[in-house]
């Protein structure tokens, strides 16, 4: 792309749409090859070049391959859809593309040993629609994940991309744009819910002309991952929500701050950016308009506290990312000491949707104070992990078992986390929660950044705990008391509990410790660092005194209180274990039942861990 | 055979309500040696003390032990009354079963236990007192206080100000120990230089304080009152009538060595105009731009695999940014690195998925097998392994990457595999693609 096609206005950005438009027949076969980190991990890009060299191999040069972002369902990938049909293959390896392109893409027949089979029902799905863990999602952040390639605008556009943007910069002004956001009731889905229109608002109403927009990307949740898929998959909404946002506060600059861990977020965005600039949708006098604005990117060098916004700020700023002291706020004085607005990835990609289709539309969906969607990293325990977008609302129990297939191994339920270290644990008992920013708060967890992860019998919530406060201990930036001494209290209270050594009293401890921490922290790090101890408290009390009373460890977790033995009954003799075993304390014939030299074993639990049958049992 | 008396102390319900005095009391009267044993309301009123004064005169005590409150409140008290009546007063001594126990125990039953404990070991103890006989000793009316940090300094300075002369020692080159690192001040988040560089002053300005910096305490001798203490003032400059300029101390300067030979990782292979003209190139891309730091420092890594100390030198002499600010930002961010890494960088995600499904058990695997820590290289050179807190790859968990290619559901067996493929690799296959800028 040259400059020379700079888009002078709207009309030539509605012009280049029908061009692209125009050479794309609907009924032109595409394979969508998903290109997402998950899928590059299992192989995907080998996958992609495979079929372009297969295709041109046959000469079949009217079939597209694209590599998209991510789909989503990550746990079957890599993913491949087969577009006009949206014919969904799953698992698909180097060795199965000339049977794809032999049967489906000459013969249009379907390679049945690809589909994806429901565990639940045992039906093999045809199309992506029809995959449990589609169908009961609502795909609007997600719209054009899996469908683009992130690395061509052609595709964006193409998707009615900037189209938001050209509408506010023709018949909008910055107050009606700010009014649209504020009656959709957006609210920022980094975690803290803050309404997005009025944090706007505040930001355009600070005197001065040199106004600053930035995107948090620095996704430090453990277990989220929504935010990358968006950046890698879809760059462009993310642009232009900013862009948007960026002119309803009276910005010209902006930083997008992404995480040190997302390499392919960074290239897929510089791409983005690159190419907008060159069409003239970034850079001075956008469209025509006398609107000028810029985006650059920053990375982040690993650091968790770096999601706290002030934190950010000063990292942005080449600094060490230590919280500030609020107020000020950054909407008063952020970046360099000006106005500042910060949202996150999935609100800012939010933007350009809510300004197309309009606010009512938004406001549709989702519960009474929290509309439209929220995407959600279903991860831990459960059958279907993945990306899933469904509307505000949506129960916890259709999360897990209708699209994430319940429990693996047939075990139970046991709890949900959300929030990442800040948020908490919901038990079996609150499933039917319809999940909003305050009912999850009600239940002890946290929206947060929407990483749910789901555990099982075999998860012990005392070490869940411990696991969270060691995250905390460790990404403490030390500056503040409470936060840095507290927590690695609490931490080694929880370290000695699950060795044995608890003592009458602790949980009494943690708690007083934790109403300190909590009230006294400088910033959001410290005043939720207690929640996963309060919040496994609340509902998982009989574990902690069985690790302090009984000295036992319910779910096997905690060596120091477990011994492992195999039922001799259940075991078929197949020899995992037994190669697993680091020590060679697994011992017995083949097909025979195995023992465990109590001796020799170091309680790693690979074992435990390893065997198919459940017949390694913990005691 | 000693005649002890034991005096249990309610002291009102500070003591009664948690200490069944009661019971201690009879509990006492049948320890060996003891003649007599009372529990009363209030044993430092003025009846409780004819208690026992009456007790030791009546019985011929040989030595009292009174439960009650700490030593420090009533020691006196006890002991005067004690002398009153011709006892020797070291004979007296008291059982602590109000701030060691009643105040500290809920329990009525386990602190009852704790104050009988209390008690007999106090009368054991008192058996074997010898009667002690108080002289005077004249006292060098002078302090030393050891260690200038913020506690030593005020502590020289209220002496000083009540009038004695003062010697303050500090094993540093400067007074102000860890305060002088410190930005702010819990709970009140006050500025912490505001509070100590004003004392700092002062310990100078004082005329009753003698300050020996940078020297440290080999000996004490003597006792309370008349210490001899011998202190070694480390050398700080050079008796030129005296020097041969034999170049010994040269050899083992220890502030030299600091400066120009950090224990820290070995200068990089390249030479320092090398190096200088790829910091040169690098810098080229941020003249001019704010915040650049972090990027800098990272495109600094990738070059040349970490943080090497005289290339971080020379890019704070080029770039103007002060050294200890490349440090505090190294330092800060997990992602930094300023001792070499390995050809294989392998990190492990312990992630709250990674966890759940494993990650510690893979990343202990590695541990046992490499038989490094987190954060640490084998001796060839070949494996790093660091721990990462996710890398967003929940879906596959658990997951690990080496030199940022990604491996999903991992198990403890397929790690092994990793580990011999990369031994017999080379390193240039295993790493993709590296993220470009704008």
């Amino acid at each position: 792309m040259t400059v020379a096609t700079r888009l002078a206005n709207a009309g030539d950005l509605a012009s280049l749409r029908q061009k692209i438009l125009a050479g794309r027949k609907s009924t032109k076969i595409a394979i969508s090859v998903c290109a997402g980190t998950g899928c590059r991990a299992q192989g995907s890009m080998e996958l992609f070049e495979e079929f372009q060299r297969e295709l041109q191999e046959q000469n079949l040069t009217d079939v597209e391959v694209r590599a998209t972002g991510c789909h989503g369902f990550c746990e079957q990938g890599p993913l491949v859809v087969i577009f006009p049909r949206k014919i969904f293959y799953r698992g698909v390896k180097v060795k199965d593309v000339p049977r794809i392109v032999e049967k489906t893409i000459r013969n249009n027949e379907v390679v049945d040993s690809l589909l994806f089979k429901d565990p639940a029902t045992k039906k093999k799905c045809l199309l992506e629609n029809e995959v449990p863990f589609y169908a009961k999602q609502q795909r609007i952040v997600f719209r054009n994940n899996g469908k683009i390639d992130p690395t061509q605008i052609d595709d964006y556009i193409a998707a009615d991309g900037y189209a938001a943007l050209a509408k506010v910069l023709t018949k909008m002004s910055a107050e009606q744009v700010i009014e649209q956001v504020s009656q959709a009731g957006l609210r920022g889905r980094g975690g803290g819910g803050f309404p997005t229109g009025r944090k706007w608002d505040i930001c355009r109403a600070q005197p001065g002309d040199e106004k600053y927009v930035i995107c948090n990307g620095d996704e430090g949740d453990p277990g989220a991952f929504m935010d990358r898929s968006i950046m890698e998959g879809d760059p462009n909404s993310v642009l232009e929500g900013m862009t948007i946002g960026a002119y309803a506060i009276g910005a010209s600059r902006a930083y997008i701050y992404v995480r040190a861990e997302y390499p392919l977020a960074v290239t897929n965005l510089s791409i983005a950016l690159e190419q907008s600039r060159s069409l003239g949708l970034l850079g001075e006098n956008i469209l025509g308009s006398d609107f000028s604005f810029d985006v650059e990117i920053v990375r982040g060098a690993g650091a968790f506290v770096c999601g706290e916004e002030t934190a950010l700020i000063a990292s942005v700023q080449g600094d060490i990312g230590s919280p500030q002291q609020r107020p000020p706020y950054p909407a008063q004085a952020g970046l360099w000491g000006k106005p500042t607005n910060i949202n996150n990835v999935e609100t800012w990609a939010n933007v350009p949707v809510i300004i197309d289709k309009g606010s009512k539309w938004f406001a549709g969906m989702g519960t009474e104070h929290s509309k439209g969607t929220k995407v959600f990293s279903l991860v831990g325990k459960v059958l279907n992990t993945g990306l899933v977008e469904v509307p505000m609302g949506t129960t916890l129990r259709e999360i897990v078992y209708d699209i994430g297939g319940g429990i693996p191994k047939k075990r139970k339920f046991k709890a949900v986390q959300t929030g990442g270290p800040s948020g908490g644990c919901i038990p079996e008992s609150l499933l039917d929660l319809p999940v909003d920013f305050e009912k999850l708060t009600e239940a002890g967890g946290m929206m947060g950044s929407g990483g749910l992860i789901v555990m099982d019998e075999r998860t012990c919530m005392v070490d869940v705990a411990k696991y969270f406060l060691a995250f905390l201990v460790d990404e403490s930036c030390g500056k503040c008391s409470p936060c840095r001494e507290g927590v690695m209290q609490m931490h080694s209270i929880l370290c000695r509990i699950v060795q044995g050594e608890g003592r009458e009293g602790d949980i009494e401890l943690l708690e007083q410790l934790a109403a300190y921490v909590k009230e006294s922290s400088l910033c959001q790090l410290g005043g939720t660092a207690p929640n996963p101890v309060l919040s496994t408290l609340r509902h998982f009390r009989n574990e902690y005194e069985a690790h302090i009373k009984d000295k036992k460890c319910p779910a096997g977790v905690c060596t120091a209180l477990v011994e492992f033995e195999v039922d001799e009954e259940l075991c078929k003799g197949c020899g995992l274990c037994m190669r697993d075993c680091p020590t060679e304390a697994v011992i017995g014939e083949k097909k025979q039942p195995h023992k465990i030299d109590v001796e020799l074993c170091i309680k790693c639990g690979v074992c435990y861990e390893d065997c198919p049958f459940d017949a390694v049992i913990a005691k | 055979m000693a005649r002890m008396g034991v005096f249990i102390c309610w002291c009102g319900a500070n003591i009664a309500e948690t200490v069944d005095c009661e019971a201690v009391a009879s509990y006492a009267g049948a320890l060996p040696g003891v003649t007599i044993a009372r529990s009363y309301k209030y044993m430092c009123s003025d009846p409780g003390q004819r208690l026992i004064t009456d007790a030791i005169q009546e019985h011929k005590l040989s030595g009292v032990v009174v439960a009650s409150c700490s030593p420090r409140m009533h020691e006196p008290t006890f002991r005067m009354a004690a002398a009153s009546v011709g006892l020797n007063p070291y004979m007296l001594e008291m059982a602590n079963i109000r701030e060691h126990c009643s105040w500290v125990h809920t329990n009525r039953r386990e602190a009852t236990e704790k104050a009988k404990d209390l008690v007999r070991i106090l009368v054991e103890k008192v058996k074997r007192n010898q009667p002690l006989q108080e002289i005077e000793v004249p006292v060098t009316q002078r302090v030393m206080v050891i260690g200038a940090g913020i506690a030593g300094i005020q502590a020289a300075l209220d002496v000083a100000a009540a009038g004695y002369e003062v010697a303050l020692v500090e094993r540093q080159p400067s007074i102000g120990g860890h305060m002088a690192m410190l930005d702010e001040t819990f709970p009140t988040l006050d500025c912490s230089q505001c509070i100590l560089t004003p004392r700092m002053v002062e310990i100078m300005q004082s005329k009753n304080i003698t300050l020996h910096s940078y020297s440290e305490v080999e000996q004490v001798d003597g006792y309370v009152g008349n210490f001899k203490v011998k202190v070694r003032h480390k050398a700080r400059s050079i008796d030129m009538s005296k020097c041969t300029g034999c170049g010994d101390c040269w050899k083992y300067c220890l502030a030299r060595n600091k400066i120009s030979e950090p224990s820290g990782p070995a200068a990089p292979e390249e030479s320092p105009a090398e190096v200088a003209e790829k910091v040169d190139t690098l810098l080229e891309k941020y003249t001019d731009r704010a915040g650049m730091v972090i990027g800098l420092l990272q495109d600094v890594q990738n070059e040349f695999n970490y943080l090497p100390q005289d290339t971080l030198v020379y890019l704070s002499v080029k770039s103007k940014i002060p050294l200890s600010r490349l440090y505090a930002v190294a330092r800060f961010y997990n992602g930094f690195s300023l001792e070499p890494r390995g050809k294989y960088i392998i990190r492990v995600c312990l992630g709250t998925a990674c966890h759940l499904r494993g990650g510690g058990r893979i990343a202990d695997a590695v541990v046992r097998e490499l038989g490094i820590e987190h954060g640490e290289t084998t001796a060839d050179k070949l494996f790093t392994l660091e721990r990462v807190n996710c890398l967003g790859t929940c879906a596959l968990a658990p997951v690990i990457t080496v030199n940022d290619k990604y491996h999903g559901k991992m198990t403890v067996g397929k790690m092994m595999k990793v580990l011999e493929e990369c031994a017999r690799e080379k390193p240039e296959q295993v790493g993709v693609e590296e993220a470009q800028i704008v």
